[in-house]
């Protein structure tokens, strides 16, 4: 990453530049630092509404433009709202890339929010809540989860916010939500392609360089208090097998066990032979598939496990087999070939990660906004080979308790215990 | 300051513009093994990083009947056991290096993929030549996937908008070869013993049939020893691929409602027949589809979703295959506004075949798909499967240089002749899957109305 290029602007936009000439396209990615985590009740979902809106017409460039004007010249966009933050982006062919700097710093400056675009986004943000949550048992448990494993803090609600809340955002909640989080000041620019660096940061200049610096930005409250104990939830639905999510409480991105659970993670779920996957899957035959994330987030975060079952699985079977699993990485750790292995997938993955040019600013732009720098993801490489055995089994045996757990699981209606 | 450029220099330098940036494949190194196996090989980095992707003309088209999701079968259970190494083995010889292994099938494929870091290549060639030479078939694992695939296809019962594309694949291809899942069917999976994957293998797997693309950072020539020692010892099984019968795709006298009486939101689907792979519509089909129901400025899109609320996605699309295509259309909606939705995208494509896209739809169509075109080739492993799909099909290797110049040299009459062609000379075929008590009703006046249980999708 040699060739990258920063600057901040007088706006307080910071700007990354990272040429690859590979092939005649760019893509570029802004980061604004605003999710669900920064939501209150009452108008949880307006991250992601917002994020629609965001699509809806601005100063320059009219409702229905933003788009039409992109996918004329060769670019097509899109955009995703986490717990965290809010990302757009466009690939675009490399000589109309200036057209997105347009685009971008017109919505970033001047959107124009009006009713009737309002409430027609809310029934599109209806369906697609109907679409993940409502009709999809993940999305139903993902939702029951997440009100266990947080009694306080704002990663308590879904990123797409309850039903009801998304009804009642207004327009006047959204003109202050640009205003608090859309600023320069709490954005950050990633332009990866074929460019040149000082020629694109010249562009960027001309483009953004006008827009108004934000207000500090409001802290978020983390009250979240101590876990005492297991908590349960159990769901009942027309589906054929139950479904098993399991959640621990986690640290913060910046915390260093971060990484050790990555290789945490690695070790017991990623490829057929990782010991998860190997033992519940195919050894003792007990659920048809098994998937761990641990997704870093700015504040304390979770471990998740969710199985899918066969239709005649036995749910409290095959929650009591994982946690013997648990229990010996806890107990015993890993062996040294387990551990070389989880390192040598996470450095594969790093590397594929960056195959792209959206890869690029997506993993730095991430690593920017989560560890501070985007050179803190460049030797990730060399701290996951700095991890021991030792630590992967103190992290399990940490976090991977009984007291921190919550379980959430879905039975066919008319069924279960 | 620079000295002034010549007008022979300025051309020079535009040429030289031009050709960097027309997309086109690496060099590639060819070579075929005596037992007929042909094998690519391209250098590409910058990262360290290769590429395996060997295909098989066995895909799920070439399901015995009664065997429905045979070939995707058989290739999940490749690595799990092979004469010399168990699943485990496998497993531990592939994920120790930080490689990853994939096996599936399509329609008309089966492929074993591998992407490793470049120095572990010799190694992955050796393993992928023993999964498809001499898989073992232990009789414990195959038990164990059919337990597996019998329940995994039970719970996709619980997934609606699944539902909804196979039953419309069913209804549109009836008793062809395409007209099942690659995934099968539960009632013919609790079938699979352990003699169907032999059989399958016996008749199915040979190199006559197989292409081994090699994708990557790699010196070619070292690349192309370890692909012909690892597969040097392959010979005999099929000499030529199996025909696909042409689909005739029949339609539905009416919609073919899938009662689901849990959802709150209707899975709405139409098709009716298209075009297969290397078709010379394909062009004008893409231009005035991109229009249609492609990107997310298409008519589909904004009549939908922008103006009416009504869904979060609309898109329509061109599925080719060996031996047919079909032309589809797909959204989803509250299930209050299902007759809604329905009616708008009708209307919506029955404008578009009228009068065909407007010059601007044509041009700026063009300039969306031309320009975002490189963006498919900006991996090993999209690269390896651009090369398999051009030699499977028999695209030609000039197909990548082809296909910008193909797209910008459709006018606005070739489109709109190509809207006249696809989009339901006759009535579609239409799927609702969705709360069939609520959704029945609003469904008068579109033809015979066939209500069926989501179980009997199975």
């Amino acid at each position: 990453m040699g060739e990258l290029q920063e600057a901040t602007l007088a706006n307080g936009l910071r700007v990354r530049v990272l040429p690859n000439p590979a092939a005649p396209i760019a893509s570029v990615y802004t980061f604004f630092r605003v999710g669900s985590r920064n939501e209150r009740p009452g108008i949880t979902g307006i991250s992601h509404l917002f994020e629609h809106m965001m699509f809806n017409g601005a100063k320059k460039y009219g409702p229905k433009q933003f788009d039409r004007v992109l996918e004329a010249h060769g670019g097509r966009s899109n955009a995703y709202t986490t717990h965290d933050v809010t990302v757009y982006h466009e690939d675009i062919a490399a000589d109309a890339l200036e057209k997105v700097f347009d685009l971008e710093a017109d919505r970033m400056g001047h959107l124009v929010i009006s009713d009737e675009i309002l409430a027609s986004e809310r029934e599109v943000v209806k369906e697609e809540r109907r679409l993940r949550v409502d009709n999809e048992p993940g999305g139903m448990l993902d939702e029951e989860l997440g009100t266990l494993v947080w009694k306080a803090h704002p990663y308590r609600w879904p990123v797409i916010g309850w039903m009801g809340d998304i009804e009642r955002i207004t327009r006047l909640d959204c003109e202050i939500f640009f205003r608090t989080f859309y600023a320069p000041n709490n954005a950050l620019l990633y332009v990866v392609g074929d460019l040149e660096p000082s020629r694109a940061l010249e562009r960027i200049r001309r483009y953004y360089e006008r827009i108004r610096r934000g207000p500090p930005l409001p802290p978020v409250p983390d009250s979240e208090p101590e876990q005492r104990g297991e908590r349960r939830s159990m769901l009942r639905h027309p589906v054929q097998a139950p479904h098993l999510m399991i959640g621990y409480r986690a640290p913060a991105a910046r915390d260093e066990d971060s990484l050790v659970l990555d290789v945490l993670q690695y070790a017991l779920s990623v490829g057929e032979a990782s010991r998860l996957v190997r033992s519940l899957v195919f050894d003792k035959r007990l659920a048809v598939s098994l998937y761990m994330d641990w997704t870093w987030r700015i504040d304390p975060g979770a471990i998740v496990f969710y199985l899918e079952l066969k239709p005649d699985s036995a749910a409290e079977r095959v929650e009591s087999a994982l946690y013997q699993e648990l229990e010996k990485v806890a107990q015993r750790g890993i062996s040294g070939r387990e551990l070389e292995k989880a390192k040598n997938n996470l450095k594969s993955h790093l590397l594929q990660g960056l195959a792209t040019n959206a890869g690029k600013a997506q993993a730095l732009g991430t690593y920017e906004l989560l560890l501070g720098n985007w050179r803190a993801g460049l030797d990730l490489g060399d701290r996951y080979e700095a991890v021991t055995a030792k630590q992967v089994q103190s992290a399990c045996e940490k976090y991977l308790v009984a007291h921190a757990r919550s379980v959430a699981t879905l039975f066919p209606a008319g069924r279960g215990s | 300051m620079r000295p002034r450029e010549t007008r022979a220099e300025a051309a020079a330098r535009s040429l030289w513009e031009e050709r960097r940036r027309e997309v086109r494949l690496p060099m590639l190194f060819e070579t075929v093994t005596p037992g007929g196996l042909k094998i690519v090989i391209a250098r590409r980095g910058p990262l360290p990083l290769a590429s395996i992707h060997l295909v098989l003309r066995a895909g799920s088209s070439s399901d015995p009947r009664g065997k429905a999701g045979l070939a995707e079968f058989v290739a999940e259970l490749l690595r799990r056991g092979t004469r010399r190494r168990s699943a485990d083995e496998i497993n531990e010889a592939v994920e120790f290096y930080g490689a990853a292994l994939s096996c599936g099938a399509d329609e008309d494929t089966l492929s074993v993929r591998v992407s490793t870091p470049s120095e572990h290549l010799g190694t992955m060639l050796r393993i992928v030549s023993e999964l498809v030479r001499e898989p073992s078939f232990p009789p414990k694992e195959v038990a164990a996937a059919r337990e597996r695939l019998v329940a995994q296809l039970a719970n996709d019962l619980d997934d609606p908008a699944l539902l909804a594309d196979r039953a419309l694949l069913r209804a549109l291809w009836g008793d062809h070869p395409y007209g099942h899942d690659v995934a099968g069917t539960a009632r013919d999976a609790a079938s699979f013993v352990r003699r169907d994957a032999v059989d399958f293998h016996r008749a199915r797997f040979g190199p006559r049939v197989g292409q081994l693309i090699i994708v990557g950072l790699i010196e070619p020539w070292q690349a192309r020893v370890w692909a012909e020692r690892a597969f040097a010892r392959w010979s005999g099984g099929p000499r030529s691929p199996p025909e696909i019968p042409t689909a005739k795709n029949p339609a539905l006298p009416g919609p073919l409602l899938v009662d689901k009486p849990e959802q709150t939101q209707s899975q709405v689907r139409m098709g009716g027949p298209g075009f297969p792979k290397g078709h010379p519509d394909l062009f004008a089909a893409t231009v005035m589809n991109t229009a249609l129901g492609g990107g997310f400025t298409s008519r589909l899109m904004q009549e939908i979703r922008v103006n009416r609320g009504l869904s979060y996605g609309a898109s329509s699309n061109f599925e080719r295959l060996m031996a047919g295509g079909a032309f589809t259309v797909s959204s989803f909606t509250k299930t209050e506004s299902t007759r809604k939705l329905i009616d708008v995208a009708v209307s919506v494509i029955r404008k578009m075949r009228r009068e065909g896209p407007t010059a601007e739809e044509v041009e700026a169509a063009e300039t969306y798909v031309a320009g975002l075109f490189p963006m498919r080739f900006e991996t090993n492993e999209a690269v390896a499967a651009a090369i398999a799909e051009i030699r499977v099909y028999g695209l030609g290797d000039r197909w990548v240089q082809r296909f910008v110049p193909g797209i910008k040299a459709v006018t606005r009459p070739m489109a709109a002749a190509a809207a006249k062609k696809y989009l339901f000379d006759r009535p579609p075929t239409m799927v609702v899957v969705g709360n069939a008590a609520a959704v029945r009703k609003q469904l008068g006046g579109l033809g015979r109305l066939r209500v069926i249980q989501a179980a009997e999708l199975g």
